[in-house]
């Protein structure tokens, strides 16, 4: 069990698009050093001006391509890049 | 490692937490720590006094009681969620934990599941 | 006609509403796959009925299965050799189809 003066940093994997409530629910969940990905219907929240996402936000490359999500600030992954990012955390939450 | 999988969807409408079920059993079944979480709607999973019977489908309170028999660590249900709809642990099926803050929960285990 | 028609069952023998059981119609099927009812597969065959009763589902799985068994009627009656010879085959989807359970949905 993670230590709390030491909590290990958590990769979010969010796949619901920016209505469905769980979307809010993860961002709030947000701590300092965690790592969000947006997969699926996540990534429209690329382009949602209603939205701000933490820096540094990655969406899955080709879920942003099928939608038409243009590349933006964000950082892209490909599935490699996916699952570098699983290895790199020792925590994981699949909203 | 730790799982812990969360279903905060209402039972019967879709197969969201039927689906995070099976996968909580199929974790157990191979000696993995498991728990599960309800919170939200999915509180109504663990009500006693369900028959789905009318409806053509098993009821999920009877379905989650084997949980237990089956390997898995504990049934969490979040308390706010049972105070917004009334309920009481008393309405609960056996082995139900209440916890006071779901998201609390959540930072205990290696690895979150949402059931979609 | 026979004087007690059996009930209606799946193409793997599982009976189509497990409320059609009783316990000559668990020796029919039993007798299909050679095996004797004794005391022993009864307990378990108890078992499986009150598990059906209680959780509305057949155990998922043959691990399963074992886990119930040893969960309910401890360590030598939940172990996958002890159920295996009373069982043959996968003990699961043997003993489920002779209790009268729907077929373990996980059982390949």
């Amino acid at each position: 069990m993670p230590d709390s003066t030491d909590t290990p940093k958590t990769l979010h994997i969010l796949n619901k698009a920016p209505d469905h409530s769980r979307f809010a629910l993860c961002l709030a969940a947000q701590a300092d050093g965690d790592t969000l990905l947006l997969i699926e219907d996540a990534v429209i929240a690329l382009l949602d001006q209603q939205i701000s996402l933490p820096m540094g936000t990655h969406a899955l490359q080709a879920d942003a391509q099928a939608r038409g999500v243009g590349s933006t600030a964000e950082k892209h992954v490909d599935y490699a890049g996916f699952v570098a990012l699983t290895e790199e955390h020792t925590r994981i939450i699949n909203w | 490692m730790n799982t812990l999988i969360v279903i905060d969807r209402a039972p019967y409408g879709s197969w969201a937490g039927r689906e995070g079920l099976d996968m909580a059993f199929s974790l157990a079944a191979f000696d993995q720590p498991v728990s599960l979480l309800l919170t939200g709607a999915g509180v109504h999973w663990a009500k006693r006094d369900q028959d789905a019977t009318a409806i053509g489908q098993k009821t999920v309170a009877k379905n989650l009681s084997a949980a237990g028999l089956f390997g898995v660590e504990s049934l969490q249900v979040d308390a706010t969620s049972c105070e917004r709809f009334g309920l009481t642990k008393e309405q609960l099926i056996a082995g139900c934990t209440l916890v006071e803050s779901s998201q609390a929960t959540l930072k205990q285990f290696d690895r979150v599941v949402f059931a979609n | 006609m026979n004087a007690t028609p059996f009930p209606p069952r799946n193409n793997e023998g599982f009976l189509e509403n497990p409320a059609d059981w009783s316990p000559a119609v668990a020796q029919a099927i039993a007798q299909e796959s050679d095996i004797e009812l004794t005391e022993k597969h009864w307990e378990i065959i108890e078992f499986l009925r009150d598990f059906y009763k209680a959780h509305e589902v057949a155990p998922p799985s043959n691990r399963l299965f074992v886990k119930a068994v040893k969960e309910t009627l401890g360590d030598a009656r939940g172990d996958s050799i002890y159920l295996m010879t009373l069982f043959p085959g996968t003990p699961a989807k043997t003993a489920c189809r002779i209790a009268g359970l729907p077929r373990p949905t996980n059982c390949l």
